[in-house]
């Protein structure tokens, strides 16, 4: 049992302990590490300021793959067992790099202050790019930079520097800190169960799901931080820190999807960014719901299981799995049992999950081949906001009739609901306007949204009947996810 | 070769990119530093009843507790002296600073928070324009201007609208948050690193409620990580409570807000409620117009004084208004106080009357694009000037609209629109140019002046310091660039310093798009003194003297040539100074509010944009496909600096007018005080086609041919408004009725509009947008209402005719828009 995180900051080994360990990782960088470098704007994930390389082995254990994410809503102890490359971690070649000369060239940063978090956001997309071959445009340089808000320069010039990065000169983070360094070191790490205990804080690392269990099960009120994506942000805003937590990061074999009888088992630190790279082919309209689902940064530190087991009403893969009649697979420290994700939620954040129990993975068939699945969120802002409202439809059309219809929607209660009085109508049902103009009008009467600062009740309902009309429109089209 | 126009990288673009730039809070602590934390009032409206410190003095770490007692004034504004920094009795705004503490841990300065006794009794807060109006809470006077005989031209109208404008405020989100640190030093010296736009503003203002000389304060300013106004006077506010702290504790102290408490606590841009009467003809030239403009100030003046007279001064934006009534009122409420927002109540004035002729399109049925040209200024003799009496010379606005409209095919474009509306069963387009005109110049005429001083060092390297502020707007490397020019010395032999007032002294904010006119102009005064050193040590004519290429010649005999080193060599040897300060004030310019009369500005910047919007008819979601914009900035001095600002301005334009929405409870607190729910624009939200271009008139006054570029694109934003309210009047179901639209045009309030425009096709009930049609002044605001929010109100408008004034048209408006 080791009492300490270790990790890796700009290719040296640090051994964190004691209070520290229960710190957000920008406020190690910043005031430890004197790296300042990465800024803290929102404190929240939502601008992108904070951007660093998480690095982390992969599925083979011999090479260590760097994403971006946001270091403001980590937290030290979820950096067990990684290798975190800041911005002076990638500024070391005097006097640029190919990603920085761009910048400067093409007069992309403004007041500097986001430009740090642009930098290595940019870096991932380079990244990628030379890991999969692809070229960068201004389509894939919008969709890495989602996560990244600049106030000053209205992102044209931005747009245009990362277009123009040499990739052929940009130097992977992989030959700047070269893996047979760090990999040894990492694998040592990650395989050892943690516990650290302050005179106010208590963490746990365990390294298998039963651990993880009974630790769960032994210490009331403890919190599993998965991605920490929405944990992490409470955490900051509340200035609060749940005495007793439990992190995911080194649970074995908890990184891996498994395909079966048309059917996905999903481990429960699969990334948001995982699942929608597997699905890009099996279910398009589900992997380009990730498009609209916070920003790269999120997906790829976020969990689908942290995102179900947070439970919030306006959550974005719910509906979906509601549709598709996902199971959860729940865990204790000796035995096993499947729960229908539909009835996985009994209230406001009220789980079916006991005491003893963790859920240890996600069963999602997938359609099948005379199914159209349509998804829909609104929000605000189209990219990176949370919703208002979500709609998730599966459909059997046959000769002009509706055979089958599954719909969810979110945003207008308290928990994601299947809207039975719906899909009853709509079973059997011409394919018609009028049919989906009324089956709107059944869905809005049932259902009894709230006003907030995302959207009015009046709105919300307006949504749940125009949402059908939009859907019979759609359905001729390949896919909209909007 | 002259280094104007070239697009040299920004000073400090090196540094942004690898992450070594330093803002206030990336400065190393000081052995001892003190953290300063605030407690504010919970209420925005409340009494002090009991103040108990005493138990939160003996919290470990806790190093000092102060209060309005520890301050030597409480009172003071930059424009009028209203305003307190620390509560004495009764707060004004929710989060009003009441006591400062001084800390060395963050949680120290929590459990101190906790452990103060405030007992406050709540009182009835005025929380929106409405309420201000019904009771009559002002701040100063009512402002106007007025021209012609309005009455009797709206006797002879054809057409008369009237109708409301309802324009949301908005965040300035600079990315650093107000930051300051303070570090005492002998004899009750300051200093004082803050980020401000502002910093004599900072060290007037420490000085004064701390019973200091100026002279015993050094405010300095690196760089500011984003400012678009609000730290023009509101960086003032956590630098006297950091120089509290470190006054009484001789050890350096530190205040960062973080981003939510910054949204929290600080003035935005000023929401106003404008209401307009208009008159105008058949051809839809404006005859008459009464606009009656009320911004909300928040709790203090601040700088809503002068934000309300650029609005006034800018209702009339591209357009001749032969007779006009404009008028200005600041209404008081309990939020924080407003603040300057790039364009400075300018957008707020110049969206009135965009919104107007949008609206006189729709009702008499012609394009808008027709009636806006119809009414633009005059380039002859006629129709030139504005109605505080100031003659635009140099009117490039016809030449503007007519190259714009044909660079971006607008006809074409206007017919294609049509036939997709006919069409398209699920979305619906719009199409609007709209234009800018805005006057540079401080309104307050006094500010229009500028310091600089140059010192040539004798490696022949040059550090230039003035009272401009970098915030990212690229000031520096005009500066740089400009002192570049004057010496013929390369780029990387000139350095812009840091902000302060040990150097430069009773200096203007780096605001209202004029500090490169301003501080440039001082910069190239102070340099040409200094080439006067120079050519008189060389023994060279001022007239015949060159510098170019790193030497300095005669021109009349080449041969007479020596390095710039030497030249400064010589000039040292000789005994003559090698720094000087230079000075420069704006001549010719002059206002005077009594008579609502002058000429306050020394020339416009103008523009004009096309935007292009489909709009999903289910969910009110709105997508930019295509922007052109065209701006006369006269020559650049830097083209790359300059499109950054026309992009970014842009940018900040669209966030303000469609998702950037404010919303408060109904005790007045924000609830969207962070990205997650508060919206500024994404890279996704750029037009899919976005084309940037500048004219080639160059015909200013001003430094090098250059125009001032910093707010005025950012009123081309507008356009985006304009052109959802194009698309919704394809929606209204009958003729002569026009699409209100509240600012900002969220999804919501687009979708409900359309909503709104099919119920009236099905003879229904209108929720939104309801109008009573009553004579102007009895309009009553319709105000949507949800449980625990404050009340917003939403836009109205109606015309109608004269050959039908009690008639049909009447009528049918009534029914229309009757609730």
């Amino acid at each position: 049992m080791r009492d300490f995180v270790s990790f890796f900051v700009n290719g040296k080994q640090v051994n964190v302990s004691g209070a520290a360990v229960f710190k957000p990782l920008t406020e190690y960088l910043r005031e430890d590490m004197r790296l300042v470098g990465t800024k803290v704007v929102c404190a929240e994930g939502d601008c992108g300021a904070c951007t660093i390389f998480e690095g982390r082995l992969d599925s083979s254990q011999n090479k260590i793959d760097y994403k971006p994410i946001n270091a403001c809503i980590k937290y030290v102890m979820q950096m067990d067992g990684c290798h975190v490359v800041t911005v002076e971690g990638v500024s070391f070649e005097e006097p640029l790099n190919a990603v920085q000369k761009a910048m400067v060239d093409g007069h992309g940063a403004q007041c500097g202050f986001c430009t740090p978090g642009f930098i290595m956001a940019m870096s991932g997309l380079c990244e990628k790019a030379l890991s999969c071959k692809t070229k960068i445009d201004s389509q894939s340089s919008k969709e890495a930079l989602t996560g990244n808000l600049c106030r000053c320069t209205g992102y044209e010039s931005i747009i245009s520097s990362t277009c123009a990065i040499n990739t052929a000169e940009y130097k992977p983070v992989a030959t700047l800190y070269p893996d047979k360094n760090i990999v040894p070191e990492l694998k040592k790490i990650s395989g050892q169960q943690v516990e650290i205990k302050t005179n106010k804080y208590h963490t746990f690392l365990p390294t298998t799901v039963e651990e993880l269990a009974s630790v769960k099960e032994q210490n009331k009120g403890l919190r599993i931080i998965s991605g920490g994506t929405d944990l992490g942000v409470v955490m900051n805003k509340m200035e609060w820190v749940p005495e007793i937590t439990a992190c995911t990061a080194n649970l074995s074999d908890a990184r891996s999807i498994i395909e079966k009888d048309n059917k996905l088992i999903i481990g429960p630190n699969v990334t948001l960014a995982q699942v929608e790279d597997y699905l890009k082919d099996k279910c398009p309209e589900f992997s380009k719901l990730f498009e609209l689902f916070g920003s790269p940064q999120i997906r790829y530190a976020g969990t689908l299981v942290g995102n179900i087991a947070n439970a919030s009403p306006i959550a974005d893969t719910p509906p979906f799995l509601f549709v598709m009649d996902a199971e959860l697979e729940l865990a204790n420290k000796s035995k096993r049992r499947m729960v229908p994700i539909t009835k996985f939620y009994k209230g406001y954040k009220d789980l079916d999950l006991n005491q003893d129990e963790v859920i240890a993975a996600v069963h999602l068939p997938l359609p099948a081949k005379d199914e159209t699945v349509r998804l829909y969120k609104v929000s605000r802002r189209i990219h990176l906001d949370i919703s208002s409202f979500t709609a998730a439809f599966r459909l059997k059309i046959n000769q002009g009739k509706i055979e089958q219809a599954a719909v969810a929607l979110g945003g207008v209660g308290p928990v994601v609901i299947r809207a039975t009085e719906v899909e009853k109508f709509l079973t059997g049902a011409p394919l018609t306007r009028d049919t989906f103009k009324k089956a709107g009008e059944i869905a809005a009467a049932n259902i009894k949204p709230i006003s907030d600062v995302r959207g009015s009740l009046d709105f919300r309902l307006r949504l749940s009947e125009n949402i059908f009309q939009k859907l019979f429109f759609d359905l001729g089209k390949k896919e909209v996810c909007r | 070769m002259s280094i104007i126009g070239k697009n040299i990288p920004h000073d400090a673009a090196h540094t942004h990119v690898r992450g070594e730039s330093v803002y206030i809070d990336d400065m190393p602590h000081a052995q001892g530093e003190l953290l300063v934390g605030i407690l504010g009032s919970p209420y925005a409206h409340g009494r002090i009843k009991k103040l108990d410190l005493s138990k939160a003095q003996n919290i470990p770490g806790v190093v000092c507790l102060l209060t309005c007692k520890d301050l030597h004034h409480n009172v003071f504004g930059p424009i009028t002296q209203d305003e307190i920094l620390l509560v004495e009795e009764v707060s004004q705004f929710l989060g009003e600073p009441i006591v400062v503490i001084g800390a060395e841990t963050r949680e120290a300065i929590k459990q101190a928070k906790e452990a103060i006794v405030l007992d406050m009794e709540e009182l009835e807060p005025i929380l929106t324009i409405n309420q201000a109006i019904a009771k009559k809470s002002f701040i100063d006077k009512v402002y106007k201007i007025n021209r012609g005989d309005v009455d009797a031209a709206f006797k002879t109208a054809d057409h008369t609208l009237d109708g409301v404008l309802v324009i949301g405020g908005a965040e300035h989100f600079y990315f650093e948050s107000q930051a300051c640190i303070a570090y005492p030093g002998e004899n009750n010296e300051l200093v004082v690193h803050s980020s401000t736009q502002n910093p004599s503003e900072v060290q007037h203002t420490i000085a004064h409620l701390l019973g200091l000389k100026q002279s015993e304060v050094v405010v300095i300013t690196k760089r500011m990580g984003g400012g678009f106004g609000g730290k023009e006077c509101q960086a003032t506010h956590p630098a006297v409570m950091a120089c509290m702290v470190a006054l009484k504790t001789k050890r350096a102290a530190r205040l960062i807000f973080n981003k939510d408490d910054d949204m929290k606590h600080t003035g935005k841009r000023h929401p106003f409620q404008n209401r307009y009467k208009v008159a105008f003809d058949n051809n839809g030239v404006i005859t008459a117009v009464k606009f009656d403009l009320y911004a909300d100030g928040g709790a203090y003046n601040d700088l809503s004084t002068a934000v309300i007279g650029r609005a006034i001064t800018h209702s009339d934006n591209a357009y001749f208004l032969e007779n006009a009534q404009l008028t200005g009122t600041i209404c008081r409420t309990n939020l924080p106080p407003n603040t300057a927002f790039r364009g400075f109540g300018g957008p707020q004035g110049i969206i009135t009357i965009e919104n107007v002729m949008e609206e006189i399109a729709q009702y008499l049925g012609l394009d808008a694009l027709l009636v806006r040209q119809r009414n633009l200024y005059g380039t002859g003799d006629t129709r030139n000037t504005t109605p505080y009496g100031q003659v635009i010379s140099n009117n490039n606005l016809p030449a503007i609209f007519e190259q714009l409209s044909a660079s971006c095919d607008y006809q074409n474009r206007k017919k294609a629109i049509d036939k997709f509306n006919a069409e398209s069963e699920t979305h619906v387009k719009g199409l609007a140019l709209t234009g800018v005109k805005f006057g540079i110049s401080f309104t307050n005429t006094m500010l229009n002046q500028a310091n600089a001083l140059v010192n040539v060092y004798l490696d022949g390297s040059v550090q230039v310091s003035t009272g401009a502020t970098e915030m990212g707007q690229g000031v520096n490397t005009n500066m740089r660039m400009l002192a570049c020019d004057e010496f013929g010395i390369p780029v990387e032999h000139v350095r812009v310093m840091a902000t302060s007032t040990e150097k430069n002294n009773n200096t203007s904010a780096t605001a209202a798009s004029s500090a490169t006119d301003l501080n440039g102009a001082a910069t190239v005064d102070a340099c040409r003194k200094i080439k006067e050193n120079i050519a008189k040590a060389v023994q060279i004519s001022m007239e015949n003297i060159s510098f170019e290429d790193s030497k300095v010649y005669d021109k009349q005999n080449p041969s007479n040539s020596r390095s710039f080193i030497e030249a400064v060599a010589a000039t040292y040897r000789s005994r003559t100074s090698l720094g000087e300060r230079g000075f420069y004030a704006t001549k010719g310019i002059h206002f005077d509010w009594s008579k609502g009369h002058g000429e306050p500005f020394l020339y416009f910047t103008m523009g004009a944009a096309v935007s292009e919007v489909l709009i999903d008819r289910f969910t009110g979601t709105m997508t930019v496909e295509r922007f052109d914009m065209l701006m006369d900035i006269g020559k650049s001095i830097n083209p790359g600096i300059n499109k950054g600002q026309m992009a970014g301005a842009f940018m900040q334009g669209i966030g303000w007018m469609t998702n950037e929405e404010l919303r408060y409870s109904d005790k007045g607190a924000l609830l969207n005080h962070s990205p997650t729910t508060y919206k500024i624009p994404n890279i996704n939200d750029i037009p899919a086609i976005f084309n940037i271009n500048t004219t080639d008139f160059y015909n200013t006054p001003n430094i090098r041919g250059t125009k001032a570029v910093g707010e005025p694109p950012l009123v081309l934003g507008i356009s985006v408004y304009a052109a959802i309210k194009n698309a919704l009047s394809y929606l209204t179901g009958s003729e002569n009725v026009i699409a209100p639209l509240s600012i900002p045009a969220t999804p919501e309030e687009i979708l409900m509009r359309m909503e709104c425009h099919y119920e009236k096709a099905n003879n229904g009930k209108c929720t939104a947008g309801a109008l009573r049609f009553n004579e102007f002044h009895d309009i009553q605001l319709p105000e949507i209402i949800y449980k625990n929010l404050r009340p917003v109100s939403s836009s109205v408008a109606a015309a109608r005719s004269k050959n039908d004034l009690s008639g049909k048209t009447r009528e049918k408006a009534k029914a229309i828009l009757d609730v």
